[in-house]
């Protein structure tokens, strides 16, 4: 007997979930401009939300790599001639805390930049090859690779010394520097997107208050009556995320395809990076959602 | 059943609709609440189902303390009372049956108790041939009942009704009267604001008269009492 009961309230939860879901669905389309504008806010904060995530991703990876192999480029001055070569190299072997030396010329360096530049290799053809000769020193414990660079720097024959640190000092600002926009605008952004989702439930609640007046009058509780806005919220947040995680998976793909990058300047591969940005635009569009509705009716459904 | 205790109601713009109302109806009477207009009958009306709260005072209706009340429980205790309105407020884009399914279906009633509970009432008020209608293809007599069946398919212990033959004509005013009679001889309490003074005086019934917001007349078996 009890079985059959909770087994009738359980058939009821669906049909109440079930009619919420039509109604919200409803709703939606009753003020098809008002929700386009809506959606379209919170698609353009998640996308900004969404690049920002994948770009930091990215750099956060590259960073990693990068300090795995730290090296040190010595660039060999001009002034150094062949035959000097195997002694400077002697110099900056002896060195304390160098684990390895060694050699790239001037010809290979070239040859590895036309690589990297391909079609546009004609660029630097006619320039002779503008390119030093240059040592890789590599530290025994890579978290000396800072000092190790000083004591390479003044080494006499080396012009210029160069390591990965200030490659990854770099990276890191111009993270900084898009998080911080990006968060200003994501701010803007957010609060316009809860504004407007707000605004287009309070005119659905406008336009259906003889139901809610009738519901209400035959006792109706207020969960029940504010279903249906809150689905209608809910979905906005929700399309307002899966259009930007679509075109942040396309431009994504394209970007893969278009840009050639070598290690360490590699892209994560699509499937991780898109995935993730996915879920946290997913989440923060049922968030803007969710507050949207619960704003707009928090004034309008008092009993 | 119902009862005010020294009930005071002054709208949030100094209006002072009710001064000290106090009455007592047992379950199963038939009350007419009478009055010249501007007198104070909706305002009554509407603090039993907590459509206003009272500014002073204490109103008791079935089991419950109405000022009181929680907010959830709110909903709970609409659901013991049927209210019927002048403009019957039907949604005009539900048929008749759908009108009167609709107060069972946002209470989360089962599909087999909305069946058979719509398809009693509609029998009751005399509308199962157009239950497939819509209200504007109805009479005005006809919208009322369909709001009254509306009101009754919760199976509720107290009926409130506000003017609700005040958009009809006379035939149709008494067809609504012996609905109310029909319901009450079933042991439902009614409570009826009206203007209607042939409907009063033809049936001596209880009679509570209010006048600038007091009770200046509670008679048994009373008669409408005004010259208007
Ligand atoms: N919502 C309201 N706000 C302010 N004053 C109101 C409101 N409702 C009614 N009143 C005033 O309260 C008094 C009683 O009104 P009401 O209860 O509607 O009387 P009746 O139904 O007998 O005509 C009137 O003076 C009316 O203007
Ligand atoms: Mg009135």
């Amino acid at each position: 007997m009890s079985e059959t009961k909770n087994a009738g309230t359980m058939d009821m939860r669906i049909r109440t979930v079930g009619r919420h879901a039509k109604e919200g669905f409803k709703n939606l389309f009753r003020n098809g401009w008002m929700t386009f504008a809506a959606v379209g806010a919170v698609a353009v904060t998640l996308f900004i939300l969404g690049a920002a995530i994948a770009l930091s991703l990215n750099v956060q990876n590259m960073s990693i790599s990068i300090e795995n192999e730290l090296q040190i480029n010595a660039y060999v001055s001009d002034s150094v001639t062949v035959k000097q070569l195997p002694e400077l190299r002697k110099t900056l072997a002896d060195l304390p805390g160098v684990r390895s030396v060694s050699f790239v010329s001037k010809a290979q360096a070239l040859r590895k930049m036309e690589k990297v530049l391909q079609s546009n290799a004609n660029l630097i053809s006619g320039l002779g090859n503008p390119l030093p000769n240059e040592f890789v020193v590599q530290a025994t414990d890579p978290r000396q690779t800072a000092a190790l660079a000083f004591r390479v720097q003044h080494v006499k024959g080396v012009e210029q010394v160069q390591y990965g640190k200030s490659i990854i000092g770099k990276l890191l600002a111009v993270t900084a520097a898009v998080r911080d926009t990006a968060i200003i605008f994501i701010g803007a952004l957010l609060v316009m997107g809860i504004f407007l989702i707000s605004n287009t439930i309070k005119i659905t609640i406008f336009t259906r208050r003889r139901e809610i007046e009738i519901m209400k009058l035959v006792g109706a509780t207020d969960g029940f009556i504010r279903g249906p806005f809150f689905v209608e919220g809910t979905l906005m947040g929700v399309f307002g995320a899966l259009l930007p995680s679509a075109v942040l998976y396309g431009l994504y793909n394209w970007l893969m395809r278009s840009v050639t990058l070598f290690p360490p300047f590699t892209l994560l591969p699509a499937d991780a990076v898109v995935w993730r940005v996915f879920w946290v635009l997913i989440l923060c569009g049922v968030f803007i959602g969710a507050w949207g509705s619960v704003m707009s009716m928090r004034r309008f459904l008092r009993v | 059943m119902i009862e005010l205790q020294d009930v005071w109601k002054e709208y949030g713009n100094g209006t002072s609709a009710l001064s000290g109302v106090s009455v007592r109806i047992k379950q199963g009477e038939f009350v007419y609440v009478v009055g010249p207009s501007g007198a104070g009958k909706s305002t009554f009306i509407k603090l039993m189902y907590r459509e206003e709260r009272p500014t002073k005072g204490h109103i008791f209706v079935g089991g419950f303390n109405i000022e009181r009340l929680r907010e959830r429980q709110i909903p709970l205790m609409r659901r013991t009372i049927g209210v019927v309105f002048q403009d019957y407020k039907l949604l005009q884009k539900l048929t008749i049956w759908e009108n009167v399914a609709f107060a069972l279906e946002v209470i989360e009633a089962s599909r087999r108790t909305t069946q058979r509970r719509v398809a009693e009432v509609l029998d009751l008020v005399g509308l199962s041939e157009k239950a497939n209608m819509y209200p504007r293809e109805l009479s005005g007599g006809e919208q009322q009942r369909v709001g009254i069946a509306r009101a009754l398919v919760n199976k509720p212990s107290v009926i409130i009704a506000d003017e609700p033959t005040g958009n009809l004509d006379p035939e149709n005013s008494w067809g609504i009267l012996k609905l109310f009679e029909r319901v009450n001889d079933r042991g439902t309490t009614v409570v009826m604001a009206t203007h209607n003074r042939e409907l009063v005086n033809a049936t001596h019934k209880r009679v509570i008269a209010i006048e600038a917001g007091q009770i200046v007349r509670d008679q048994e078996r009373g008669d409408y009492g005004y010259e208007d």
